[in-house]
């Protein structure tokens, strides 16, 4: 009950790490998402259509959870702008060098 | 019972069972939970077909829609609060289906988002006025056939078929925080709606109606809903399953319709791709077209308007008019600029909280045999109509606290 | 039913759909009118159709609301005109000739013919 309690203290925070935990979570699985379709489009395996279509999405979702951030100059907010100027046929293994960061601080939050 | 017919009529259901939050859901929980969720699915699927089952049975036997019978059976202000609630729970779903129709169409073409909406409605509407009923139905059904092409990306990626048949034991996974519980309950009480949308029996059981069935059709009402939907649920479920082997690993919640697509173009190329889009097309246009009806049939059947697409436009005017008008205000939601996966959520949620109010009813006609006479609800079907009701009805008591206590599932 | 039997009002007969000679649906029994008096017997006398029944049935903030949607048409159909009571109550003539579906006939004049098949 109490941890019920807790949680929903927590949805009614507004600023900190902890609140924003869900869009750094957005910005690591968009991230992870580029650099799969970017992989799979050196593959020959997506229409020239789509690709453009999943990359314009997936960057205005990195974007998206960038501009909700509470803390702007934090390491998370900083890998996230890196990821909005990263151009958008970025060779996937950096583009999961980003995710796998942004997871790491992901992780280090929620068992905090 | 003529074979063809009831080929056609399982072939129909399975093409039409997914729809824009099934496909959006299942992809989202594979990837966060795996298999874990399968059984969710399993036992939704259960409770269409036993609900499915009993509105086509209402239409065949009593000979009047779901609808009729509930405002007779609930009166006028309870069931005026139940149709207005199923309008707009109906309306939230059917512009998340259109703005589903305009992502896909964008994926395929490149053209702009909102000249796809308008596009692709006009051409729903138009085949909503000149098709009638039968057509409507098997057309979008038989092209949303195209979804078997997961299950084919399924084998083709050669999953972990004993995880895969592991998660249909009921289960809840160990070693998950509180706030990954939470997370777990709303994905299971989002999967419940979207396969229970409300929708399905308005549309099924007046469907039944506008094919005139008699007491002659129930067996094949009962094979329809039991096989059709079961094997349409095996696509819902392959989505599932791919999304948990190839977005997992990969750190990827699928957030976009487009993700879906990817799952079958990874094993199976470009030509995967385009079929796979293709069925999400046709398969979201039926639901599109199917809850647009649901609520002229509600709005019609409320107020004892003539109703139905066997008759001709012209023939059910107020009827017309409610449809038209259900898309266009549709298409205007969508054209606000709202993201259509926020409506899918919204949809889900509007939905499980209108879901008592729809199904109540449904099971006491059901069960009246002053009504229904030697097809009324037999001990098996009482039983089950009863637990799905206290099922839902507990699904809809926690879906608002866990939307809110979950960011609508984000966490 | 035949509707000089006994009828249970609200649950075999308010809130039915109302189907014409033509097989037209055509309204639902939103009232009912009964003759009779204390200590004698009531007959149903006839079945009332419209929003100007909704007065007693709705709530009074909403009637409002409901007069400018809907109007405040009554539509009285006497007993007579009943063929039978199911599931539906099924009249013995056309809706026009009882003065139902003119909402119907005004729509219909905006719908197009062409098109459909």
């Amino acid at each position: 009950m109490r941890r019920l309690l807790f949680l929903l203290l927590l949805a009614g925070c507004s600023k900190g790490p902890e609140a924003d935990l869900q869009y750094i979570g957005q910005a690591r699985s968009a991230a992870a998402e580029w650099a799969l379709v970017n992989e799979q489009a050196a593959d020959d395996k997506l229409t020239g259509i789509y690709v453009d279509a999943m990359r314009k999405s997936l960057r205005q979702q990195i974007e998206t959870a960038k501009a909700a951030l509470t803390v702007p100059d934090s390491a998370y907010a900083h890998e996230m702008a890196t990821l909005v100027a990263t151009p958008d046929n970025a060779p996937p293994q950096e583009l999961r060098h980003h995710a796998e960061q942004l997871k790491q601080i992901e992780d280090s939050l929620e068992s905090a | 019972m003529n074979p063809l017919e009831l080929t056609l009529g399982i072939m129909t259901a399975v093409g039409g069972f997914v729809d824009i939050s099934e496909l959006v859901f299942a992809a989202k929980a594979g990837s966060k939970f795996g298999y874990a969720l399968i059984w969710v699915f399993a036992i939704a699927t259960v409770g269409i077909m036993v609900f499915g089952e009993m509105s086509g049975r209402v239409a065949a036997v009593a000979k009047q829609p779901v609808f009729n019978l509930m405002r007779h059976r609930l009166g006028l202000k309870l069931g005026m609060l139940t149709l207005l609630a199923s309008l707009i729970a109906n309306l939230i779903t059917c512009a998340a289906e259109v703005g589903g129709v305009a992502m896909i169409l964008n994926y395929l073409t490149g053209a702009p988002f909102r000249l796809m909406a308008i596009a692709g409605a006009l051409v729903l509407m138009a085949s909503m006025w000149v098709l009638p009923f039968k057509w409507i139905e098997r057309t979008y059904g038989l092209l949303g056939l195209f979804m078997i092409v997961f299950a084919v990306a399924l084998v083709a990626i050669h999953p972990p078929w004993d995880q895969i048949a592991g998660g249909f034991v009921p289960q809840i996974p160990k070693g998950l925080s509180t706030k990954e519980l939470l997370i777990f309950a709303y994905f299971a009480v989002a999967i419940v709606s979207a396969v229970m949308f409300p929708y399905e029996a308005y549309f099924y059981s007046s469907g039944g109606i506008e094919e005139e069935w008699g007491p002659k059709d129930l067996p094949m009402n009962k094979i329809t809903c039991t096989v059709g939907f079961g094997l349409g649920s095996l696509l819902s479920i392959a989505i599932l399953a791919s999304s948990a082997q190839l977005f997992t690993p990969a750190n990827v919640d699928p957030q976009l319709l487009g993700s879906s697509a990817l799952e079958v173009a990874i094993p199976l190329g470009t030509t995967g791709l385009v079929i796979a889009l293709l069925g999400m097309l046709f398969a979201i246009s039926g639901a599109a077209v199917e809850t647009c009806m649901a609520n002229a049939y509600s709005i019609s059947q409320f107020f004892g308007w003539e109703w139905g697409r066997h008759r001709k436009p012209r023939e059910a005017p107020r009827f017309t008019v409610a449809w038209v008008t259900f898309f266009a205000l549709a298409l205007l939601i969508i054209l606000t600029g709202i993201d259509p996966m926020q409506l899918v959520e919204y949809a889900v949620l509007f939905s499980i909280l209108v879901l008592p109010l729809t199904y109540l009813p449904l099971l006491l006609l059901a069960g009246d045999k002053s009504y229904m006479g030697e097809y009324a609800n037999g001990p098996v079907g009482k039983t089950l109509g009863w637990l799905y009701f206290a099922l839902i009805s507990l699904a809809a008591i926690g879906a608002l606290p866990l939307y809110f206590l979950t960011s609508g599932g984000q966490g | 039913m035949k509707p000089t039997r006994r009828i249970k009002l609200i649950s075999q007969l308010l809130d039915l759909p109302l189907i014409d000679s033509d097989g037209n649906y055509c309204g639902i029994v939103d009232d009912i009118e009964l003759e009779g008096s204390p200590g004698k017997k009531t007959r149903l006398k006839a079945l009332l159709v419209g929003p100007g029944t909704y007065s007693g049935r709705m709530p009074g903030w909403a009637m409002p609301l409901i007069r400018l949607i809907a109007g405040d048409r009554v539509t009285r159909i006497p007993v007579t005109r009943i063929e039978s009571i199911k599931s539906f109550v099924q009249l013995d003539s056309k809706a026009e000739a009882l003065g139902l579906n003119k909402a119907e006939d005004r729509v219909r004049a905006w719908i197009p013919e062409a098109g459909a098949l």
